[in-house]
């Protein structure tokens, strides 16, 4: 059944790998230089030695280099929607077209069929999701030090959140195919569910994945522990009166300031906020997130397939 | 010994619709059975639950005396098995398709996989999408062969075949028949093409079976009668009537005959099965549209 | 290679059993099976005509009933040393009466069909008829 289940799977494999390994080419190049740039540049010394100090020239010159490739990479980040919905396909072609009843009516049960079939997919997925994850997270490294971590576009493709993305659109689209028994109009439709929820996650559920922090200072200097994070709400009052008030969505980048108005010298600020401490535990729990509702996704394929009349 | 396949009062719905109802029958082992009736009336569906595609809604199936269901694992590798559409890997090669019954099924014969192929004439390394319809039909059944069953399903295997492909497919099915103890029910809506290879017959109309048996013994006690113009209610009640007919003069009957029929008003006459079957089948036909109609 | 090969009419109204063994009986009439020929063995008359290989058995049953053939166990079904003699000259009266019939047929104005039907009443009401 092992030889099947990949034999089956087999060329869907061998895209998603062969994804994998065109973005490699494409990225690995670029990166050496970012990194090369960043290292033998000095931006790297510049930013490390001073933290929230604006390394002006470096900066200038490595964001006219690489900013508009930097921009473009945000759009990798549909890349594991893909490759997830693509290793999905052999599984629910089987079910479509009726193959499934060639291998039911063999000597092997249906159970052994499935956890084969599932567990090749998701070992798949999970070796190009790796591999994504890896690449990703290499590439981005110096921007990551330049524009903080927790930046939207910068943190969706670094650390291992890329790999939850794959198994999760894996597991969409398997658990739709199996309920709807059509391959081509399923992936599509598990694609743009994977785009509905990576917008939603992003955008509302990120910030409360882990609990923030808040701080109250005075006067306009950020202070050093606002440095790479993110600012989901910001309140300034003079003598009790609100000066300045405005929502989370955006990053303070590493070097960005808040507010610097003069009128606001005399001003109490009050944040709430993710430190860049809490990359790695935001990191992790978003993975676990998408990986554990990816799993919860297969089991239930699994359980409707095993019931199929 | 239990048969080869045992059904009472098996049924299967769908929603609110009766795919098949109140199957009650026996299939002998050794027996080379036609399932015959039109589209619609339960074929595929009683073949599915044979095999433990299909979860029966009421009533019981066994296979060689086993749940096929429940006891899966030990009814499949005794059990084979030919869906309708002919289901094979359209991307594999013909060598590769024979990878997967060895690699599926642990009583696997491979040499004799390899020579029924070889007999074909067919090359290994094509591509099964790029054969035949027959051919892929003959692929197929070698298949459901090599993992050696001791019962075979086939789900109106020839419907979409021309002649010659329909010829040869039988042939390799009655070649099975006559080498190994084998058991093969064969579900058709067209008779003609099972009658040779046949020695039982099932009719099943509507979900129901009108009509199971030997189809020696069938063709041995169905009779037409013919007579002048009269009512069937003295031989109604010796024997079964199938079908009555009358015209202004003659009336005609159609019995399943409990014995000799001794009535000296009626010219018997022996009847081919085809007759037979159609008789059952129309009869269920008008009761169908009887039915629609009030 | 088998020694005969069987043909099926299945317009005929004629049983497949009984067809493939009259069918044997007229190759040991004509002398092209002789004692301890074997018979086609079920397979190959089955691969050939796409029947039921019980309809061969029941053939060769007859012709064994009849002593025309035996089985031999694990070998195959063998034409009897004692089967009927083929037709030779022994026959010689009968044929010419049978020529000079059909020359009277036809002069009376019988067509084949005429004369078909004549020898198959004929046969029939010979042999007994079952009713059910």
């Amino acid at each position: 059944m092992t030889w099947l289940g990949w034999r089956l799977q087999r060329t869907e494999t061998i895209v998603a790998l062969g994804i994998v390994a065109l973005l490699s080419a494409l990225l690995v190049p670029t990166g050496i230089n970012m990194w090369d740039a960043y290292n033998h540049g000095g931006l790297g010394a510049c930013l490390g030695a001073n933290p929230g100090f604006s390394c002006g020239n470096r900066i200038g010159n490595f964001r006219a280099q690489f900013q508009s490739l930097s921009d473009l990479a945000n759009w990798f980040t549909l890349v594991p929607g893909v490759i997830g919905v693509l290793l999905a396909a052999p599984f629910v072609a089987d079910l479509e077209n009726g193959t499934y009843r060639l291998a039911w009516t063999q000597s092997i049960t249906r159970g052994r069929w499935v956890f084969t079939k599932l567990g090749l997919s998701l070992l798949a997925a999970l070796l190009a999701g790796g591999a994504l994850t890896l690449l990703f997270d290499w590439w981005r490294g110096p921007t990551a030090h330049l524009d903080g971590r927790l930046d939207t576009g910068i943190y969706d493709s670094t650390g291992t959140v890329m790999l939850g993305y794959t198994l999760f659109a894996l597991g969409l689209a398997i658990a739709l195919g199996v309920l709807w028994r059509r391959s081509a109009a399923s992936l599509v439709v598990a694609f743009i569910g994977y785009f509905a929820t990576r917008i939603l996650v992003d955008y509302k559920l990120r910030e409360h994945l882990v609990s923030p922090l808040t701080a109250t200072w005075k006067g306009a200097q950020q202070p050093a522990f606002l440095n790479d994070a993110r600012i989901l709400s910001l309140r300034a009052t003079i003598h009790g009166h609100e000066v300045l008030s405005g929502g989370g969505g955006g990053f303070i980048g590493g070097t960005g300031k808040v507010g610097a108005a003069p009128g606001l010298k005399n001003a109490i600020f009050h944040a709430v906020y993710q430190p860049n401490s809490h990359y790695w535990p935001l990191q992790l729990t978003e993975t676990a997130l998408f990986a554990g509702v990816a799993l919860l996704l297969i089991a239930f394929a699994a359980w409707r397939v095993l019931r199929t009349d | 010994m239990s048969a080869a396949l045992e059904t009472h009062g098996l049924g299967k719905r769908y929603g609110s619709q009766w795919a098949l109802r109140d199957c009650t029958l026996e299939i002998p082992r050794g027996s080379v059975t036609a399932l015959v009736g039109p589209n619609g009336a339960g074929k595929t569906t009683l073949l599915r639950m044979a095999v433990g595609l299909t979860r029966p809604s009421e009533g019981s199936v066994r296979v060689l005396g086993l749940d096929p269901r429940a006891d899966a694992a030990e009814t499949l590798p005794r059990v084979g098995f030919l869906a309708q559409e002919h289901p094979l890997y359209g991307a594999f090669t013909v060598a590769e398709m024979l990878h997967v019954g060895r690699s599926l099924n642990p009583g696997w014969d491979d040499e004799s996989a390899r020579a029924r192929i070889a007999e074909l004439g067919l090359p290994l390394k094509k591509k099964v999408r790029s054969l035949s319809g027959g051919q892929r039909a003959q692929v197929a059944l070698t298949l459901a062969l090599a993992k050696r069953p001791e019962v075979l399903f086939l789900d109106e295997p020839v419907a979409s075949l021309d002649p010659l492909a329909r010829r040869e497919f039988m042939q390799t099915v009655a070649e099975a028949v006559a080498e190994h103890e084998l058991t093969v029910v064969l579900s058709s809506h067209i008779l003609a093409d099972l009658e040779r290879v046949c020695d039982h017959l099932v009719i099943l109309a509507v979900g129901r079976t009108q009509l199971a048996g030997s189809i020696d013994e069938i063709v041995a006690t169905h009779r037409l009668l013919t007579g002048p113009r009269d009512s069937a209610e003295d031989v109604a009640r010796v024997h079964e009537v199938v079908r009555e007919s009358h015209a202004e003069r003659q009336t005609t009957l159609l019995v399943r005959a409990n014995g000799h029929v001794y009535d000296a008003r009626w010219t018997v006459h022996e009847l081919d099965l085809e007759e037979i079957v159609l008789a059952y089948l129309g009869q269920d036909a008008a009761r169908r549209r009887e039915a629609v109609v009030s | 290679m088998a020694l005969i090969e069987f043909h099926l009419d299945s317009r005929s109204g004629v049983p497949t059993y009984l067809q493939l063994a009259n069918q044997v009986r007229h190759a040991v009439q004509l002398g092209i099976l002789r004692p301890g020929d074997q018979l086609p063995t079920v397979k190959e008359v089955v691969s050939g005509l796409a029947i039921n290989p019980n309809t061969v058995l029941k053939a060769y049953g007859t012709l064994e009933t009849d002593g025309i053939a035996e089985g031999r166990r694990g070998q195959g079904t063998f034409v009897k040393s004692s089967a009927p003699a083929p037709l030779g000259d022994d026959f010689g009266n009968l044929r010419r009466s049978l020529r000079d019939w059909f020359g009277r047929a036809r002069a009376a104005g019988l067509d084949d069909r005429a004369i078909e039907a004549l020898l198959s009443e004929q046969h029939s009401s010979g042999s007994a008829k079952r009713v059910a």
